[in-house]
């Protein structure tokens, strides 16, 4: 019993810190496993992203280069019409060109197939040529058109040749072609500057992301102008003039609630309010930028509050202390300093808008639009709703393009982010 | 506080001249407003991108709304603000012709452009389907008649095609499809899910609604998924799961021929020719509809009109034909084509 | 001006009267010195103020001043005055309403939400409660230098500029170069700070920021600083500094100083006011209050038997 005692009582005595490593060894493995789990997440997500990087890189990389096919053009004065050069017919001399190429082609059906070596866009290449130097009819110039999406896809290694005839794109005759013009070197593939100053078009090798990324633009700007203004006015009176009542709190959880409203909601109160109440164009930029303000403008409200608050009391009562009104407490002192946190939650805000496509399928931009928008009424699409069109066009030319957008517009987000990690940095004071 | 406020301001003044500048472009819309069905978006916008890059006019803006949708753009009345030009993947309705009168739109042409084919397709790696549509119809409703027979509905029991058919093979029915938003989807019920419940006369004698019911509800135990309006996707899946079977528009088994391949459906392969020809049963009639009021007040229109009833446009050796149209039989273009020129307008639906 | 308010007041549960004769017989005795056990002192129970409150010309008075946040009553009854060109101390234990207090002397509490003031607070003898009075002006007149320093997050100069520009107290930028020269002369910064006034105030030291803070403030040319515990984040030898400073001061300014130091209070006030749990206890010349303490309570803090 004593013995038993005493061996408490030591106990007792060397307790704290026996427990102490007792315990120790499990604290460092909590704390491992702890580490691990974030880590284990950490990775998960990397590797989520790095798939998907690879998957749309891989599927879009090539989209960069576009297959070209040189021909000998001889600018026939017999075809071009010097009084009506601008509707010549162009695809009539891309045509005499091929048959010039390939003399032993005959028969209506072999020579449709010919034709369609290369892209249709070859005739607006010409005519551009021609108008802008009407003087180069009568000589013969080498030109680079671009190759059909199917002559594309095959050079580029997607199509199999092993498939049937009547399987595939491209017929035996114009497998023989294409390699032809291979052993003569006349076929290449070149940087793919079409993509990116070309509108949409049905045609992948004529098809550009420029329009839609002016479109986004214009939309955006308007966004910028509409959401920042009315968001950070209504942040600076709701956090530092409004009383805080019921009401306060009510427009506060309000704003909150309207942050999680599903993006397409916004469309349908645009459809309703701006084009059928106030009847804007359908399509215009200007409207969807209006729509995607609805959307920014609580993300706006809710982090220029937080950068709000976020500011030191301890700055508004030297402000306050030196005599300066509660107006010029908020704009010389507060405004600056939460200014930082503003234009993250904006630049966060407009590259949510950059990437939304449900609330402008409302108001009709999602639409076959050729022409790049030149102001803020013209029809207009944008660059997430090209990658919906794209990835929905049946030519298969379209699913690399379709990836090479999704770069693009992955860039545009990066960039903005950037920009806001810059911003924060350039404007970020110490207190 | 001040420079804020000149934001604010200029963002209001930008607002209001922008606004005001609506009305002007409102006023003179240079450009044609195509709205409609998004299977014939992928025609239209071909017809539309060739118009504006041979002609001084602008290329027409095409939205992809659906047909139903389209309509109700189209019908909401007469004016620039209202679309001049709607695609559909059916006739219109009398239902929309009359909201299209109510709403003083009183003169469309109506414009059959060709054929669309549905088609249920697998990978190439194995063999082609041969089967009916009244297989189809056991495969996929929700609901089918008691396979042990009698004149009553069971839920579908049917796990492998083998089970519907002795003849077909013997895996697991698995079917991508278009989700019921989609215009694919409503041609597929109609042409194959109607057709096949009607074969069962006690069926047919049911009421509308009760029939709708029957060859409508597509069943929802995991052997038809929904792949979204993607038909790339679906494409993409068939090729990497041999087993599945695929439903969408001609154009894309077109487009993607080394890789799956058409099922034949009661005995036809759908081909461009056998879709032509009305041989293979699973095929829609596409149009377009104009409003008669706009020609002439929307530049180009009367251009529009003439690009997408030119031969080298719907012709068989047409444009439209290699982005998988398949063209009406050269009377039925030649009457179209006429109707367009006179600018003939549709009086009444049945009157055809 | 004798004192002559806390006499009428009402009497006390336990026969306050008594205890306040008790109270003014003390104040007659007031000159000669005496040891721990010599005066009677006044008991813990009692909350009266002991000790003359008033002053001759004072600067501000401040007449039965109750505050409450929302439900609690965090001031009660208080009545004193500042005098001109003096330096007063509020000690007390923490949470005893002196920097509630002090705050409400320029109107600081009313930024916070459900703070409410009733009683009298005049400055040269206009309320300054009154409806009519703009609290801009009055922190003109009342600067205030706050417990942690705050230098806004500009340059040297700008922080001094800051307030004679806002008030437009700027006739021309030599003039305005000029204010901001001997503002951190006074607050004797200058030296220390001239050679690199467009670099940020936050780069000084803690006790350099203070003495930015005090030349921020003493750049409106107010009337009265208020100071809330304006050495507690600094070390010893900053501390001594600014107390020197205060020191100087107030031959320009009446001080009210909120101090946690009661060596701090003894070395730099000329009268001391002692708050506990939200009454004013006893009020006096500092000497008397450090020395010869006529509150039990008062003694319990100066002892060190808690606080």
């Amino acid at each position: 019993m004593n013995k038993d005692d005493s061996k408490a009582n030591k106990k007792v005595e060397k307790r704290t810190i026996d427990i102490v490593h007792q315990g120790l060894a499990k604290r460092y493995r909590a704390e491992g496993r702890f580490k691990f789990y974030g880590l284990a997440a950490i990775v998960m997500s990397l590797l989520c992203l790095a798939i998907l990087f690879i998957s749309i890189v891989g599927n879009g990389y090539k989209a960069f280069r576009q297959t070209y096919v040189e021909l000998e053009v001889f600018f026939d004065p017999a075809i071009l019409d010097h009084e009506n050069l601008s509707a010549a017919n162009y695809s009539g001399l891309v045509k005499s060109t091929l048959r010039k190429m390939f003399p032993e082609v005959k028969g209506r059906s072999e020579k449709r197939e010919l034709y369609k070596l290369v892209s249709p866009g070859a005739a607006f290449q010409l005519r551009k040529m021609v108008l802008k130097d009407p003087e180069i009819i009568g000589r013969s110039i080498s030109v680079w058109v671009p190759a059909d999406d199917d002559v594309d896809m095959l050079i580029k290694g997607y199509f199999s040749t092993d498939a049937a005839e009547n399987a595939r794109r491209l017929s035996d005759k114009q497998l023989a072609w294409i390699e032809q013009l291979r052993e003569q070197g006349k076929v290449k593939k070149k940087f793919n500057t079409t993509f990116f100053t070309a509108g949409d078009s049905r045609e992948p090798e004529l098809a550009g992301i420029w329009g839609a990324a002016v479109g986004s633009f214009f939309a955006l700007l308007v966004t910028l102008l509409l959401s920042f203004p009315i968001g950070v006015a209504a942040a600076v009176y709701l956090e530092e003039f409004a009383p805080k009542n019921r009401w306060t709190d009510l427009i506060e959880v309000n704003i909150n609630n309207l942050a999680a409203v599903p993006s397409i909601v916004f469309g349908l109160l645009g459809l309703a309010v701006f084009l059928n109440f106030f009847g804007f164009p359908r399509s215009a930029p200007l409207v969807g930028g209006m729509v995607l303000s609805l959307m920014t403008l609580p993300i706006i409200i809710i982090a220029s509050r937080a950068a709000l608050q976020s500011v030191p009391p301890s700055i508004r009562e030297g402000a306050l202390g030196v005599g300066a009104s509660k107006m010029q407490m908020v704009v010389h002192h507060v405004l600056p300093l939460a200014l930082p946190g503003m234009l993250t939650g904006t630049i966060i805000g407009m590259a949510r808008a950059l990437g939304e496509t449900a609330p402008l399928l409302m108001i009709g931009m999602v639409a076959f639009i050729v022409d790049i928008p030149r102001g803020f009424t013209d029809p207009a699409t944008v660059l997430p709703v090209q990658i919906y069109l794209w990835a929905d066009s049946p030519e298969r030319a379209f699913v690399e393009r379709t990836s090479a957008a999704i770069m693009v517009l992955l860039a545009f987000l990066m960039l903005m982010n950037a920009a806001a990690i810059v911003l924060r940095k350039k404007f970020e004071k110490r207190w | 506080m001040v420079r804020k406020t000149v934001l604010l301001v200029a963002a209001l003044v930008f607002v209001f001249v922008a606004s005001t500048g609506v009305v002007n472009a409102q006023s003179a819309r240079d450009y044609i407003n195509i709205v409609g069905s998004s299977t014939v978006y992928p025609f239209a916008t071909v017809v539309a991108e060739q118009f504006g890059k041979t002609t001084r006019f602008k290329t027409p803006k095409i939205e992809s709304t659906g047909s139903g949708g389209g309509f109700k753009l189209f019908c909401a009345g007469v004016g620039v603000e209202y679309p001049d030009i709607t695609n559909a993947s059916r006739r219109i309705k009398e239902s929309e012709f009359e909201k299209c009168r109510q709403n003083g739109v009183n003169e469309i042409v109506e414009v059959k452009i060709g054929y669309d084919g549905i088609v249920l397709a697998n990978s190439k790696k194995a063999k082609p389907m041969k089967i009916s549509r009244k297989d189809i119809f056991l495969a996929l409703a929700k609901n089918v008649p008691d396979p042990k027979g009698g004149e009553r509905l069971v839920g579908n029991p049917y796990r492998t095609w083998k089970d519907v058919n002795r003849s077909l093979p013997n895996i697991k029915i698995e079917v991508l499809g278009p989700p019921p938003t989609s215009g694919t989807r409503d041609a597929f019920v109609e042409l194959v899910m109607e057709e096949a419940a009607k074969s069962y006369p006690w069926i047919k004698t049911m009421d509308k609604k009760a029939f709708k019911e029957v060859a409508h509800t597509i069943r929802e135990d995991g052997a038809y998924i929904e792949a979204g309006e993607n038909d790339n996707l679906i494409v993409q899946k068939l090729d990497a799961n041999p087993k599945a079977f695929g439903i969408f528009g001609f154009s894309f088994l077109d487009q993607n021929g080394d890789r799956i391949q058409g099922s034949f459906v009661d005995g036809v392969q759908p081909t461009f020719e056998a879709i032509a020809s009305g041989e293979y049963p699973v095929s829609r009639p596409l149009f377009f509809y104009v409003k008669k009021a706009h020609i002439g007040v929307i530049p180009g229109m009367e251009g529009y009109l003439n690009e997408f009833t030119s031969e080298k446009t719907w012709g068989p050796e047409g444009y439209l034909a290699d982005k998988g149209l398949i063209p009406m039989p050269d009377a039925e273009r030649m009457k179209y084509r006429a109707d367009v020129s006179k600018l003939r307008v549709l009086t009444a639906l049945n009157n055809q | 001006m004798v004192f002559a308010l806390l006499p009428k007041k009402s009497p006390n549960r336990d026969g306050g009267e008594v205890e306040i004769e008790k109270d003014l017989r003390v104040e007659d005795m007031e000159a000669t010195p005496s040891g721990q056990d010599g005066p009677v002192l006044v008991s813990r129970e009692n909350r009266q103020t002991v000790g003359v409150g008033t002053v001759e010309n004072p600067r501000m008075t401040c007449r039965n001043v109750d505050i409450y946040y929302g439900d609690n009553h965090a001031i009660k009854n208080v009545s004193l005055d500042i005098g001109r060109n003096e330096v007063i101390a509020m000690i007390g234990p923490s949470g005893c309403g002196k920097s509630t207090f002090l705050r409400c002397l320029n109107r600081m509490n009313d930024t916070i939400e459900g703070c409410r003031i009733t009683g009298e607070i005049t400055l040269d003898g206009i309320n300054i409660y009154d409806p009519k009075i703009d609290v801009v002006p009055l922190r003109a007149q009342v600067g205030m230098v706050f417990q942690k320093p705050n230098p806004f997050p500009k340059s040297i100069y700008d922080n001094i500029a800051y307030g004679p520009k806002i008030h437009g107290l700027k006739g021309s930028k030599s003039a305005l170069d000029e204010i901001v020269e001997t503002s951190l002369k006074k607050a004797g910064l200058w030296n220390e700070v001239k050679d690199r006034l467009d670099k940020p105030g936050t780069g000084l030291s803690g006790g350099q920021q203070q003495r930015l803070c005090i030349a921020r403030t003493i750049a409106v040319n107010p009337e009265v600083i208020l100071m809330d515990e304006p050495c507690s984040a600094l070390d010893p030898i900053a501390t001594a500094v600014i107390e020197d400073l205060i020191d100087e001061l107030r031959e320009q300014y009446t001080i009210v100083i909120v101090t946690h130091s009661m060596q701090q209070a003894s070395r730099v006030s000329q009268r001391t006011a002692y708050f506990h749990l939200g009454d004013l206890i006893e009020i006096g010349p500092t000497e008397v209050i450090f020395t010869n303490p006529r509150h039990e309570l008062t003694q319990d803090y100066i002892t060190g038997r808690f606080g």
